[in-house]
């Protein structure tokens, strides 16, 4: 048995899923200029759907999580240096008034041309995810492997401590890029919802006919989905990911799985500070493991002799 | 069976962990339960027991024991003290079911949800040698002869003056030591205390023993004196309020940047409601049981 157990149930999981969904909003804009050119965007997105179960493999698996863009627009802009004609005057003998001509100018604005769409509408993203969480000992005294493929993509440098790392380890990573069983359905949804706005301003008819169209785009999304789904299920069947980008995906996750833990403690662990020039109490965790069944998620770890 | 059949989040501490945490805090940290006056700190071999230590307080050169004022020899009119220490040398618990030490007949065996703790003490006082006290004898008469007249308070002379005397402390050859075994039952119980409307977790004594020290009235008296420290200073002190107990995840969020629009709280798991007992101790652990409670 061991000496410490945490243990968070399935449903725990689910439930702040659900919260992370509801409230995790991503928004970000930025501009900046190279030259005459001027780029910049400014982003926004939200999570929907999606499932997290927890599987008797020892894995996690989060399936169809969609990232939804509220806003996805992009601009580019051209600014041209400003040629100005005209402004100049004519001095007339007295009586006769001087005689100014107009000044123009073009490409006075800033930027002078500019193009910038909203995405959002086309773009939306679904991430399905199988991995395991696990627990590696980081022992400082063992050379670092030469060459160091971590080196390039080591977020934090390596400790010069022994420590507990805990890593996400995915197994299966599929990112549909451009989910277009939703784009579609989006599109359908919308032009048709406006139309019937446009027809009938209100009531009970109306919602009904709303109801419908959003059943029949559901639908047509669930049609256009169903290859992506076979993708996904011999994915899960065969553990390896389909599609270049998936591919690239998972060599990039394995790589983080590697090299970038999600939490790390020290070892021994520093149960009471040093403090009036005594040296601090140091606790050794032995045992670390974090396993994962149909019902729950348990972490235990044991305290060295 | 799963851990999370009756709650959102499970925890649980084994009693092996946490007398191997104690183990590690005494041998790491010997001052918080070693304390001898400063002449021990040339002759440590002369307390009544030896401090067991981790190599990195001897390299550091961490203090083997808090240093204290000697003893003083009361009545004396020349300030005297003698040296003393007072060691705990081993501390463990022991969740029901009892199996990390045998209780004393007197407590008899450790009932359901009940946890024992064990503690072994040590005292040791020196005593002074005859030579020494005929050595001293001369000085202390013509002392108490040229103090005599001056206002006393019972056996012990006041010192003169704002600055206190230091006191002759003869050297120790050897300490004369005792050491007694504490036993004490005790349970974890929710409840109410006045002036404050929300539950308590509070811990309760359930019965205390101390062994080997006699006669029977002292043995008595100490007990007494032990349980009402524990019942009346010690334990009300670590009562625990719920809303303590009760984390808020949206403003540990909030802290971190991120806002949420709902209230977020781990909470213990309702008595008897979710679970029987909260904290449990049982399988020889301290098991706790929290739910994930989520307010728009």
């Amino acid at each position: 048995m061991a000496h410490f157990t945490l243990a968070v149930s399935e449903r725990t999981f689910q439930r702040s899923f659900d919260l992370l969904k509801r409230n995790l909003t991503f928004a970000q804009a930025d501009q900046t200029s190279f030259g005459i050119f001027v780029a910049g965007y400014d982003v926004r997105a939200h999570l929907e759907g999606g499932t997290i179960d927890l599987r008797a493999d020892n894995t996690i698996s989060v399936k169809e999580l969609d990232i939804r863009w509220d806003r996805l627009r992009f601009m580019l802009g051209i600014n041209i240096p400003e040629i100005c004609v005209g402004g100049g005057c004519i001095n007339m003998p007295w009586p006769i008034p001087d005689i100014c001509l107009p000044r123009v100018c073009v490409f006075s604005g800033n930027p002078d041309v500019s193009i910038s769409p909203d995405l959002a509408a086309f773009v939306a993203q679904e991430v399905s995810f199988t991995g395991s969480v696990v627990a590696r000992y980081f022992d400082a005294s063992l050379p670092v492997p030469s060459p160091d493929p971590c080196a390039p993509i080591r977020l934090e440098p390596l400790p010069s401590h022994n420590q507990w790392h805990i890593h996400i380890d995915p197994q299966t990573i599929d990112v549909d890029l451009f989910d277009f069983p939703d784009i579609a359905g989006n599109l359908i949804e919308n032009a048709l919802s406006n139309a019937i706005r446009a027809i009938i301003p209100g009531g009970f008819v109306r919602d009904i006919i709303l109801a419908i169209i959003g059943g029949i785009a559901d639908f047509i999304r669930f049609l256009l989905d169903i290859p992506d789904e076979i993708d996904e299920w011999l994915s899960d069947l065969f553990n390896v990911s389909f599609g270049l980008l998936d591919f690239i995906g998972t060599l990039i996750l394995d790589f983080f799985s590697s090299c970038n833990p999600i939490y790390r403690i020290d070892d021994p662990f520093e149960l009471l500070p040093a403090r009036d020039g005594l040296i601090p109490v140091r606790i050794p965790l032995r045992d670390l493991s974090v396993r994962v069944n149909d019902v729950e998620m348990v972490a235990e770890v044991n305290i060295g002799g | 069976m799963a851990f999370t059949d009756r709650c959102d989040i499970f925890g649980s501490v084994h009693e092996e962990g946490i007398n191997r945490i104690v183990r590690h805090v005494m041998q790491q940290r010997p001052s918080l339960f070693n304390y001898a006056t400063a002449f021990f700190l040339q002759r440590p071999e002369l307390l009544c027991e030896r401090i067991k230590v981790a190599p990195e307080v001897l390299r550091a050169r961490d203090p083997l024991f808090s240093v204290e004022d000697p003893i003083p020899v009361l009545g004396s009119p020349v300030p005297l003290g003698l040296n003393w220490c007072l060691q705990f040398t081993d501390l463990q618990i022991d969740f029901h079911p009892g199996n990390v030490f045998d209780l004393p007949q007197e407590l008899g065996k450790l009932p359901a949800q009940r946890l024992a703790l064990y503690m072994r003490g040590c005292f040791g006082l020196d005593c002074l040698p005859e030579r020494f006290i005929r050595e001293l004898l001369p000085r202390v008469e013509a002392e108490a002869v040229a103090q005599r007249g001056k206002e006393t308070f019972g056996i012990a002379a006041f010192p003169q003056g704002d600055k206190l005397a230091e006191p002759i402390v003869f050297p120790t050859q050897k300490l004369l030591c005792f050491c007694v075994k504490l036993f004490a039952v005790l349970h974890f119980e929710w409840g109410t205390i006045p002036g404050s409307p929300q539950m308590w977790l509070k811990v309760r004594l359930d019965g205390l023993e101390l062994v080997d020290l006699g006669p029977a009235p002292l043995e008595e008296m100490v007990e007494c004196y032990i349980k009402m420290v524990l019942q009346l200073g010690i334990l009300p002190r670590l009562s625990v309020p719920i809303e303590a107990m009760v984390l808020n995840i949206t403003e540990l969020m909030r802290k971190q940047g991120l806002s949420i629009g709902e209230t977020i709280t781990l909470q213990p798991t309702p008595v008897p409601a979710g679970v029987p007992n909260n904290p449990a101790v049982e399988d020889d652990q301290l098991k706790a049981f929290v739910n994930l409670v989520v307010e728009v």
